[in-house]
């Protein structure tokens, strides 16, 4: 008998569009977990582990982003479909909002607008400014997708794990992995925003209890982003994982960890400490 | 004679001498152990069976405070982690505290000078604090077989093998498809004539992604001591994360069972075989095994698996619980230990003089897994709720010596001289457990395990949940749970 665990499906209209959500887990004295995910992800593709894990400990909402329909994809566009959720969801009240990748560049704008709404912020592998060396990788993904090369996603699954991940698994699990991706016109719209992003003058505004973590050998959004968003966020703390960009999948547990822990007690550690890692 | 000491460690295996070690680096020196047998190393001192190892990778199971760089295999030999656990006990000084072949008989409460009397074969002790290290995998089972008497063969248990018995071209049977068989049944398959396995439940099993270190990767290791702490942190976490599947999440237990399956579908290629050796309950009810060499060896031309339990022994032969007769000259009994009610419980006395053992006529229970009301000044490693099915025990003794160093502190800073749990803080922390395992695969998997205790269907062996967690929750004292008398 599996325990399979009741979720509530919505959905809100935003722009026109209609963007899908699930909620689960009891509600208890944690404020809502919102989760966000990233480029080319989804509810089951990025938090596959952490919805179903974080709904035994408190209320947990997650969304799948939507296509808005325009040509360009705006970081407005996705922080409208968030703000909807929440307030469909959480009308009053805190939320601690999570985003990864893509994501926590979403979850953090959304913060700074929200204001006190969002009491609490969990940025795992975000980032602040895209730098040289990360459009200097989006035009080699820009290259493959314009040359239709079917080596688009494995390119994207080598960026995406570190060396200690893959080389516990053989060569085609490797591949086998990234002939899971299936890039769509949406993935090609994120991965055009994720050359334009710039949320410096917001992230200073952010007066949730932030905890960022940065992932140790990320060649995607290498660590140096994290840090950047842990010191330009006032009341932030950091934390690192050593993983590669797909921490949600590599370290999936490890990031249990640190999502569960700050959600039950977001001030256990003050602004600007840096978090050890938990040795075992 | 009556030797006293601040501190009693009953038993010098992984748990018992973690605590005294720990207790050694921390500056304290008032402390005994005492050892029912000549050596440390508990468990793995006593299994030494043909082909044992472990099922957690050495690096992580090992203490995280004397790490090993020397492990020649992923999963090292069972002789490898006990001559680890006897050089943990002589560089850290241990072994001269510990009173060897001393086999605790009794031990009760003195309420009136507030200490336990505990009487072995070699005197009494007399202690202010008591702790248990007596472990899961401490005494083994044996199951009651009608005639056993009149098998004329050899007949051993895994737990105590007879290197002396020859064995090779008999007719061997094994008794038990558990951990230690599945172990045993590839070794004996090579060496016997003909070799029956007699299986009550077919486990799940997935592969064992072992292999040697090279003499470079463990120089590499002893040069750079954050190359091991970087396995450790990769194993633990790549453990954690697979208790998503003990917790019952479709996803990951599909996953795993995917797993397993296609490991029997292509060492397995006869049908009827097949259908022998799938298990009829959900993956992780039952213990997982992993194994690269079972499934070969059962296949083999001179292996017979028997569907069902041995059931009695009838004019020398053996017969099985589905009637089918085999003539045997060794039969090992792979059938486990006594993990559900431990023999050393039926031999504490606490407050109101009754053994541990009928006090938890429902099964084992105790505050933060670690503590009984009724049992003052008492503290059980590796007892109730303590085992994992995804991870190292090392890792949960630990945080269970932590919790013990931080009680030991309190009590000296409160000159404490009696420390019993709240009946209220064990009932609030039983309460807590029960609806943390609800539902998980242990209860809801459709199997008889030795982690639940059918007495009252509760799961008294597992921490039902991951393994940081219990350091989160368990690894430090909390007061607040106990009520003290000060000394006056």
């Amino acid at each position: 008998m599996l325990d399979t665990q009741p979720y509530r499906q919505g959905a809100v209209t935003v722009d026109g569009v209609t963007v899908r959500y699930r909620v689960a887990g009891p509600d208890n004295a944690r404020a809502p977990l919102v989760l966000v995910h990233g480029t080319a992800g989804s509810i089951d593709g990025h938090y596959g582990y952490i919805f179903p894990m974080m709904a035994y400990r408190q209320r947990v909402i997650a969304l799948d982003f939507t296509d808005p329909g325009h040509d360009r994809l705006d970081l407005a566009h996705l922080v409208a479909q968030v703000r909807a959720v929440i307030e469909a969801e959480v009308p009053t009240g805190p939320v601690t909002l999570m985003g990864y990748s893509l994501g926590a560049v979403v979850a953090a704008q959304t913060a700074a607008e929200m204001g006190d709404r969002i009491t609490n912020l969990i940025l795992a592998a975000g980032w602040l400014k895209t730098d040289t060396h990360q459009r200097m990788r989006g035009r080699v993904w820009r290259a493959l997708r314009d040359q239709g090369s079917e080596n688009l996603t494995e390119y994207m699954t080598f960026c995406a794990f570190s060396p200690a991940f893959m080389n516990a698994r053989t060569l085609d699990d490797m591949v086998k992995a990234a002939g899971m991706l299936t890039i769509t016109p949406f993935v090609e719209k994120q991965m055009d925003l994720n050359a334009r992003i710039d949320i410096a003058v917001a992230c200073e505004t952010i007066t949730a209890k932030t905890l960022v973590i940065g992932c140790t050998y990320d060649m995607m959004v290498p660590r140096h982003h994290s840090k950047q968003l842990f010191g330009a966020i006032e009341d932030a703390r950091y934390t690192e994982i050593p993983s590669g960009h797909a921490v949600v999948h590599e370290r999936a547990a490890e990031l249990f960890y640190h999502v569960d822990r700050f959600a039950a007690q977001p001030d256990g550690f003050a602004a600007g400490t840096i978090i050890p890692a938990q040795k075992p | 004679m009556t030797t006293t000491t601040p501190i009693l460690i009953i038993g010098a295996g992984f748990a018992g001498l973690g605590m005294a070690i720990r207790l050694k680096q921390t500056g304290r020196d008032d402390f005994l152990i005492i050892e029912r047998a000549g050596d440390v190393g508990g468990t793995w001192r006593d299994n030494h069976y043909p082909g044992i190892a472990c099922d957690v990778p050495s690096h992580l199971y090992s203490y995280s405070y004397l790490p090993n760089p020397d492990w020649t295999r992923v999963f090292s030999p069972g002789g490898e982690i006990q001559a680890y656990i006897r050089k943990c006990a002589e560089d850290e000084g241990i072994l001269p505290h510990i009173h060897f072949h001393t086999d605790m008989q009794e031990s009760r409460w003195d309420a009136e000078a507030a200490e336990w009397v505990v009487t072995t074969d070699k005197g009494v002790y007399r202690c202010k604090i008591l702790i248990t290290g007596t472990g899961h995998l401490a005494d083994g089972h044996m199951p009651d077989i009608p005639g056993l008497d009149g098998f004329t063969g050899e007949v051993f248990h895994s737990a105590a093998w007879d290197h002396s018995a020859d064995l090779n071209g008999k007719r061997i049977g094994v008794v038990g498809t558990g951990a230690s068989a599945i172990q045993i049944v590839p070794e004996m398959q090579k060496i016997a004539s003909e070799l029956v396995v007699f299986q009550r439940s077919a486990p799940y099993m997935i592969p064992r992604w072992d292999r040697a270190y090279t003499e470079g990767e463990r120089r590499m290791c002893a040069r750079d001591p954050q190359v091991v702490e970087d396995l450790r942190s990769e194993i633990f976490w790549s453990g954690e994360f697979n208790f998503a599947q003990r917790r019952n999440i479709p996803r990951f237990l599909n996953e795993a069972k995917a797993l397993a399956l296609g490991h029997l579908e292509t060492h397995i290629a006869d049908p009827d075989l097949r259908a022998k050796l799938t298990p009829d309950y959900e993956i992780g009810c039952k213990r997982l095994l992993i194994s690269n060499t079972y499934y070969p060896a059962v296949a083999a031309a001179n292996a017979t698996v028997e569907p069902s339990a041995l059931a009695r022994i009838e004019n020398g032969q053996a017969v099985a619980a589905s009637g089918a007769i085999y003539d045997l000259d060794v039969l090992v009994f792979a059938t486990g230990f006594e993990a559900v009610r431990p023999p050393f419980a039926a031999r504490i006395f606490g407050t109101e003089g009754i053994s541990l053992d009928a006090h938890w006529d429902r099964g084992m229970q105790a505050y933060d897994s670690i503590a009984v009301n009724g049992y003052p000044n008492l503290f059980i490693i590796n007892g109730p709720n303590t085992g994992l099915g995804h991870n190292s025990v090392v890792y949960i003794i630990e945080a269970q010596v932590d919790y013990i160093l931080g009680a030991l502190d309190h009590i000296a800073a409160q000159y404490v001289e009696v420390i019993e749990v709240r009946p209220e803080a064990e009932e609030a922390y039983m309460q807590k457990l029960d609806g943390m395992a609800a539902g998980t695969v242990w209860l809801a998997g459709g199997c008889k395990s030795w982690y639940v205790d059918q007495r009252s269907g509760r799961l008294t062996l597992v921490w039902p949940d991951f393994a940081h967690s219990f350091r989160e929750e368990n690894g430090t004292f909390h007061p607040e749970g106990y009520a003290t008398v000060a000394a006056e």
